[in-house]
C-alpha cells in the first residue's frame, strides 16, 4: 500500500469530503494559498476556490462563530485553528454556542461544525504554540473530541467528522504531519466511539493517545525483549470512548497506564483511569497509572521541553514496576 | 372572576416580603396601575401596582406582614359584594372564619437562625381563660422543644394554628381577648393559605438505570486482617476469596505486601494448616509391669511363639478394640539389630502358628527397644502411629506416637491402655 | 410618526399592531407568572421596545432569520411564535418551543427563522453572520438580522465579524436595540464616541432610527433588507428605544441608574403602542372599538395560553440526557 504523510491524509479527506459534499468549506487563517504554516492544505483553494477556502483576518472568536451560524443554517464548515493553544480565543464560540445549541433547542437546531487544530510540545515554540488543551473541550457535553495517531487515522477520522451533524473538535498532532504511515487510496470512514488494539499483549495495557500511541508502541517492543508481553490501544476518539474495549483489556491484562500529551491533572489520563478504575477493580492487580505531560507551561529550552512529555523509557519503566507489583506510592 | 394579588418575587434570591404599607383598603376601588402597597426585601422597597382592575375585597397580610412569596395577600373582585372588612391580620381564605379581636400572640424567634416553629401543642383550648404565665403552647425548632407563656391574662379567642403545623417567626399564631368571646374558634394555617394555584407535577425523580437499581451485593472478600489491614491488589482478593484462600496466611509467612496475583501461588504451596495441625505428632506413654508376662512368655516359648509375635497380636488385638475395621498389618521393628517384619491379623491366629507375611500396608508399628538401654522417648511418627516399648528395671514402658489422622485421641488412648492391660495379664488376651 | 405609504394595506398596519400588543400583553403576563412564583429563572422584559422587534421582523419572510437576546421574548413573537409554546417554555414544560431546556433566556421558534435567544451578551453576533455567509454561499437570498442591544457593543466579538461581514458583503443587518441601558449602567458611561460610527469604520452603511416608531423602524428595514438581497449589505441600524422594566424583573430598585420621572416620560409619551394605535385612529385605519376588541382576544389569547402551559406536563425524567448529540439518544445511558 502507498505510504503518504499525515499532512497529506488530511488534504485528502478535506479535498473528498469538498467534492463530495457542496456545503463543506473551509475557514481560517492564512488556509487559502498559504495553506497554513504546516502547509496541510496545499492546493486546496486552486481547486475549490476561494469561495470555499476562506481566509479570514486574525480574529479566532470571530470566524468560529461565523462558522458556529453557518454549521445552523445548512452549511458544514470546518474550522482551521491554527494552533491548539488559541482555542481558548474560541471559548464561548465553541462551548456556550455550538456545544450547547442543539441541546438548548430541543434538538431543533444542529451544529455539523468541525474545529481543526493541533496540539503537542517538543517543537521549540514555549508555552503558547505547545499546548495539548483536548482535555478543556472533551469536558463540554455536546462536543466530540478525535485524535488521530497516524496519517491513516487522520483521514478516516476527518472524514468522518466531517459528516457528523455534531461540532467535532479534531486535534492533529503538529509535530506527525510528515510522519507517514499506509493509507489506502480507496475510500474509508473511522467511526466514532471505536478503539483500536494496535497490538495484543497479556501482561500489561498501554493506552494512548495521539502521539502517545508511538510512544506506547516503542515501549511495547522494549517491554517484549524484557519478556514482558504489552497490549497497545488507541482509543481514536476520546468523546465517545469506546469503554468496553479499554475495560475489556484491563480485565484481562489486570495492569494499566493511560498515556496523554495533555497536562496530567484533571485529564484525559486521569477520566480514563477512573473509569477502568470504577469498572475494572475487581479486575485489576496494579493501580491504573496515569502519565500525561507534566503540570508546568511548556518551556522553551529543550533541556527542559524534552522532561515534560511522557517518553517510551519512562512508559517501560513504569510498566516494570507494575508488573513486578512494587508499590509506586508506599503511603 | 376575582383577581388573586400574590406576594411577587422581587429579588434574585428572594423568598419573602414585607408589606410596609397598603395605599389601598378593603372596598377600594382600584385601577390598573394603582399602587397597592409596598413591599420591601432584602434589596430595597418597592410599590406594587395592581394587575387587574376593580374592588379591593379582601386583604389577607397587613403591613408588618412578612409574607412568602407566591402567597396571596390580597383579592381584587369585579364588584364590591365580597367585601371583607375584617381588620385581623390572619389571613382566612373565604369562606371566612371570623376571628374575635384581642392581642396577638406571635410566633416566638428562639433560636439564633430560626425562620419557623412547629407548634407541638396548645395547653390551652379556644375559650380557655389564661394568665400571664400560664404555659400556653409548645412549640418546636430545630434545636428544642420550648413552652411559652401566655404573656397576658385573658381568653383564648383564638388559635391561628393547629398542633403539628409550622408557622414563620413573626406570624400571629393566637388571639388573647380580655372578656371571653363568644366565638372562640381554632384554624389551621393550611386553610389559611389554600388558595394559591396548584401547579402541575413534577416530574418524579429520574429512575437509575437497572445496572444501578437495587445494589447487588458485591462479592468482595471479607478476608479479617488479623491486626492490621492487608495491602493487596483489587484482583488478588477478588482470586483469593473465589479460590478460598486466605491472605493472612500470606502474612505469616512474611511474603511482603502489596499481595498481587502472583503471590497467590506462593500461599497455595504454603502447608495447609488444617493438614499441619493434623499431622503433628501426639504422644502417649504407659507402664505395664514385667512380671505376668515373663511367665506368659516362658510358655509360649515352649509351644515356639516368639516375644514380639506376641506383642505384634497384643497390638493388633487393641488397634481392633477400638473399632478399627478391616484387616491389620502390624510390623514389628528392632531398630537397634535392623530388623523388621510384617505380620497380617496377627490376633486372630493362634499364636504358635502366626508367621511374618511378604508385602503389606501396616497400620500400626511396634518398635521394640527392650533389649536397649532407652527408657522412654517422643519421635515424630511417620504415616504409621509407632508404639514403642522400652524395658526397666520396673517394667515395661509404652509410648504411642501418632497422629490425629491416623488415630483419633481416645482411639490412641484405648489403644495403649489395651496393649499396656495385656502386659500386666497375658493370659487376658487368650480370653 | 411616519407617513402612511400607500403599499401598505391596512392589513399589514394591524398585524403591526396586533404584533406589538401581543409582545407587551406576553410580557404583562410573563411579568405576573413570575411574580407570582410560578415561573422558575430569571426573566428580561421586552416591554417598550416593541416597535424595534415588529417593525423589523414584519419587514421579514419567514425564511429570514434572527438571532436574538436574553431579553428576547419580543423577538420570538415577532418572528411568528405561538404564545402556548412559548409559555410552555417560560415554565419549562415539555410542549415548550425548546422542550423546556432553553427557558426564557433562549426561547426561540426556530421553523421561523429565530436562530435562538442568547444568554451570552453578544454572543449570536458570529451566528448571525455565519447564518448571512451560509446564505450567500449556498445563493438563497436571505437576510439575517442580529439583534443585539447597547451593552453588547462593548464585546469585541461585534467588530470581528462585521469586519468579515463587510469584507465578504455578506446579507446581514446588525441592529443595535439602544434602550439606554447596559444592565445596570447608563449606557454613556460604557460607550465612548458614537455607536453607528463603530460599523461606518469598517464601511458599514448605518442608520439611527426612533426605535419607538414602528412604521419609522419598518420602512428602514424594508429599504435595507431589499437592498441586502442585492448584495449591498451589511448594514447597522441603531434603534433608540427604551426598557420599562428593569433589567431583569427583580431589578426593582433603579434610582441609582436611572429616575422614575424619566421612565414615566417613556411610558407616557413615547409609547409605541400608545402611538400607534393613535395614528391607526387617525387614518381611520381601525376605530377604538375595533382595536378594543382586538386587545381584548390578544388577552384572553394569552390567559388561556397561560392557563395551558400551567397545566402542561413537565419533561419526562428520561429526556434530561437527550439532545446532547443529534445520533445518541441517551447519553448517559
Amino acid at each position: 500500500m502507498r505510504e503518504i504523510t499525515l499532512s497529506q491524509a488530511v488534504n485528502e479527506a478535506l479535498a473528498e469530503e469538498m467534492r463530495r459534499d457542496d456545503t463543506v468549506f473551509i475557514i481560517g487563517e492564512d488556509v487559502a494559498e498559504a495553506g497554513t504554516p504546516f502547509k496541510v492544505l496545499s492546493g486546496l483553494v486552486e481547486e475549490f476556490g476561494t469561495e470555499r477556502v476562506l481566509d479570514t483576518p486574525i480574529a479566532e472568536p470571530g470566524f468560529m462563530g461565523i462558522a458556529v451560524g453557518a454549521a445552523m443554517t445548512g452549511t458544514r464548515p470546518v474550522v482551521d485553528l491554527m494552533f491548539g493553544d488559541f482555542i481558548y480565543l474560541v471559548m464561548d464560540q465553541l462551548c456556550n454556542q455550538a456545544a450547547k445549541t442543539h441541546y438548548m433547542s430541543g434538538g431543533k437546531l444542529n451544529v455539523p461544525l468541525v474545529l481543526r487544530t493541533n496540539l503537542g510540545a517538543t517543537r521549540r515554540s514555549a508555552a503558547q504554540h505547545s499546548q495539548s488543551l483536548h482535555a478543556l473541550v472533551a469536558h463540554i457535553p455536546g462536543l466530540k473530541v478525535a485524535l488521530p495517531s497516524s496519517a491513516f487515522e487522520a483521514k478516516g477520522l476527518m472524514k468522518t467528522a466531517i459528516r457528523d451533524d455534531n461540532p467535532v473538535v479534531i486535534f492533529e498532532d503538529k509535530l506527525m504531519y510528515n510522519d507517514k504511515a499506509a493509507v489506502p487510496e480507496e475510500e474509508y470512514l473511522i467511526p466514532f466511539g471505536e478503539a483500536k488494539v494496535l497490538r495484543e499483549g497479556s501482561d500489561i495495557t498501554l493506552i494512548g493517545t495521539s502521539s502517545m500511541v508511538q510512544v506506547c508502541q516503542k515501549a511495547a517492543e522494549l517491554l517484549s525483549a524484557q519478556g514482558i508481553s504489552a497490549e497497545v490501544i488507541d482509543p481514536r476518539t476520546i468523546v465517545p470512548l469506546d469503554e468496553a474495549t479499554l475495560l475489556g483489556s484491563a480485565k484481562k491484562t489486570s495492569r494499566v497506564i493511560v498515556v496523554d500529551e495533555g497536562h496530567q491533572s484533571f485529564g484525559i489520563t486521569g477520566e480514563i483511569a477512573s473509569r477502568i478504575n470504577e469498572k475494572a477493580f475487581y479486575h485489576l492487580d496494579a493501580p491504573v497509572l496515569r502519565m500525561g505531560a507534566m503540570d508546568v507551561p511548556v518551556p522553551f529550552s529543550p533541556a527542559l521541553e524534552d522532561l515534560t512529555v511522557p517518553t517510551p523509557e519512562g512508559v517501560v519503566a513504569n510498566a516494570r514496576k507494575l508488573v513486578a507489583g512494587e508499590m509506586l506510592h508506599a503511603a | 372572576m376575582p383577581h388573586e394579588v400574590i406576594m411577587p418575587a422581587l429579588g434574585m434570591a428572594q423568598d419573602t416580603g414585607l408589606i410596609v404599607a397598603w395605599h389601598k383598603s378593603p372596598g377600594d376601588t382600584v385601577n390598573i396601575g394603582d399602587v397597592l402597597f409596598e413591599v420591601e426585601t432584602d434589596k430595597a422597597t418597592m410599590e406594587v401596582e395592581a394587575q387587574s382592575e376593580g374592588f379591593i375585597t379582601q386583604i389577607r397580610h397587613y403591613a408588618g406582614d412578612d409574607v412568602p412569596v407566591g402567597e396571596v395577600i390580597a383579592v381584587i373582585d369585579e364588584s364590591t359584594e365580597a367585601v371583607h372588612t375584617d381588620e385581623t391580620p390572619t389571613g382566612t381564605s373565604a369562606p371566612a372564619v371570623e376571628v374575635p379581636k384581642g392581642a396577638e400572640v406571635i410566633m416566638p424567634a428562639l433560636g439564633m437562625a430560626q425562620d419557623t416553629g412547629v407548634i407541638v401543642a396548645w395547653h390551652k383550648a379556644p375559650g380557655d381563660p389564661v394568665t400571664a404565665s400560664d404555659i400556653l403552647f409548645e412549640v418546636e425548632t430545630d434545636k428544642a422543644t420550648m413552652e411559652v407563656e401566655a404573656g397576658r391574662d385573658g381568653y383564648v379567642a383564638a388559635l391561628l394554628v393547629e398542633a403539628g403545623e409550622e408557622a414563620p417567626v413573626g406570624d400571629a399564631i393566637a388571639v388573647i381577648a380580655a372578656e371571653k368571646p363568644a366565638n372562640a374558634v381554632q384554624l389551621s394555617r393550611h386553610v389559611q393559605s389554600a388558595a394559591a394555584a396548584k401547579p402541575a407535577e413534577m416530574p418524579e425523580a429520574r429512575p437509575e438505570s437497572t445496572q444501578d437499581a437495587a445494589p447487588t451485593k458485591i462479592a468482595e472478600p471479607a478476608i479479617v486482617a488479623e491486626g492490621s489491614k492487608i495491602l493487596a491488589s483489587p484482583k488478588a482478593r477478588r482470586l483469593a476469596q473465589k479460590q478460598g484462600l486466605d491472605l493472612n496466611r500470606l502474612v505469616k509467612a512474611g511474603v511482603p505486601q502489596p499481595f498481587h496475583v502472583s503471590d497467590l501461588e506462593t500461599l497455595k504451596a504454603l502447608p495447609d494448616e488444617k493438614t499441619a495441625s493434623a499431622t503433628a505428632t501426639l504422644h502417649i506413654s504407659a507402664r505395664a509391669d514385667a512380671h505376668g508376662f515373663a511367665a506368659f512368655a516362658d510358655r509360649l516359648a515352649e509351644k515356639g511363639a516368639a516375644t514380639g509375635v506376641v506383642w505384634a497380636a497384643f497390638a493388633a488385638a487393641s488397634l481392633r478394640a477400638t473399632e478399627a475395621n478391616g484387616g491389620i498389618v502390624v510390623r514389628l521393628e528392632n531398630p537397634l539389630l535392623g530388623q523388621s517384619a510384617l505380620f497380617n491379623d496377627p490376633d486372630q491366629t493362634p499364636l504358635s502358628a502366626v508367621a511374618p507375611c511378604e508385602a503389606g500396608a501396616p497400620r500400626i508399628i511396634l518398635r521394640d527397644l527392650t533389649a536397649s538401654r532407652i527408657t522412654g522417648l517422643s519421635l515424630t511418627c511417620g504415616d504409621t502411629p509407632v508404639l514403642t516399648v522400652t524395658r526397666d528395671a520396673k517394667g515395661y514402658h509404652l509410648a504411642l506416637d501418632f497422629t490425629e489422622t491416623q488415630l483419633p485421641g481416645d482411639a490412641a488412648i484405648r489403644l495403649i491402655e489395651g496393649v499396656a492391660a495385656r502386659l500386666d495379664e497375658p493370659s487376658r488376651h487368650l480370653l | 410618526m411616519s407617513r402612511a405609504k400607500k403599499k401598505h394595506n391596512a392589513e399589514d398596519y394591524l398585524r403591526m399592531y396586533r404584533q406589538m400588543v401581543r409582545i407587551r400583553t406576553f410580557e404583562d403576563n410573563a411579568n405576573q407568572l413570575y411574580l407570582s412564583a410560578k415561573m422558575p429563572g430569571l426573566t428580561h422584559m421586552y416591554s417598550g421596545e416593541e416597535a424595534v422587534a415588529v417593525g423589523i421582523c414584519e419587514a421579514l419572510r419567514p425564511t429570514d432569520r434572527i438571532t436574538s437576546t436574553h431579553r428576547g421574548h419580543g423577538h420570538c413573537v415577532a418572528k411568528g411564535a405561538e404564545f402556548k409554546q412559548m409559555f410552555c417554555e417560560l415554565l419549562g414544560k415539555e410542549e415548550g418551543y425548546c422542550r423546556g431546556k432553553g427557558g426564557s433566556m433562549h426561547i426561540a421558534d426556530q421553523s421561523n427563522g429565530n436562530l435562538g435567544a442568547n444568554a451570552i451578551v453578544g454572543g449570536s453576533m458570529g451566528i448571525a453572520t455565519g447564518s448571512a455567509f451560509s446564505a450567500k454561499m449556498l445563493g438563497r437570498n436571505e437576510v439575517t438580522v442580529c439583534f443585539f442591544g447597547d451593552g453588547a457593543t462593548a464585546q469585541g466579538l461585534l467588530y470581528e465579524v462585521m469586519n468579515m461581514a463587510a469584507l465578504w458583503k455578506l446579507p446581514v443587518i446588525y441592529a443595535c436595540e439602544n434602550n439606554g441601558y447596559s444592565e445596570y449602567t447608563r449606557t454613556a458611561e460604557i460607550a465612548a464616541g458614537s455607536i453607528t460610527a463603530r460599523a461606518e469604520a469598517f464601511g458599514i452603511e448605518a442608520h439611527k432610527v426612533d426605535g419607538q416608531d414602528v412604521l419609522a423602524v419598518n420602512e428602514l428595514t424594508r429599504k435595507l433588507v431589499e437592498r441586502c438581497r442585492k448584495g449591498e449589505g451589511p448594514f447597522f441600524m441603531e434603534l433608540e428605544t427604551y426598557r420599562y422594566h428593569g433589567h431583569h424583573v427583580g431589578d426593582i430598585n433603579r434610582e441609582y441608574y436611572r429616575s422614575k420621572e424619566e421612565e414615566r416620560d417613556w411610558k407616557e409619551n413615547r409609547d409605541p403602542i400608545i402611538r400607534f394605535r393613535a395614528w391607526l385612529a387617525a387614518e381611520g385605519i381601525a376605530t377604538e372599538d375595533e382595536i378594543e376588541a382586538m386587545n381584548a382576544e390578544i388577552k384572553d389569547d394569552a390567559a388561556a395560553a397561560v392557563e395551558y402551559a400551567l397545566n402542561a406536563k413537565y419533561p419526562a425524567a428520561s429526556e434530561v440526557d437527550m439532545h446532547v448529540f443529534t445520533d445518541v439518544k441517551h447519553v448517559m445511558a
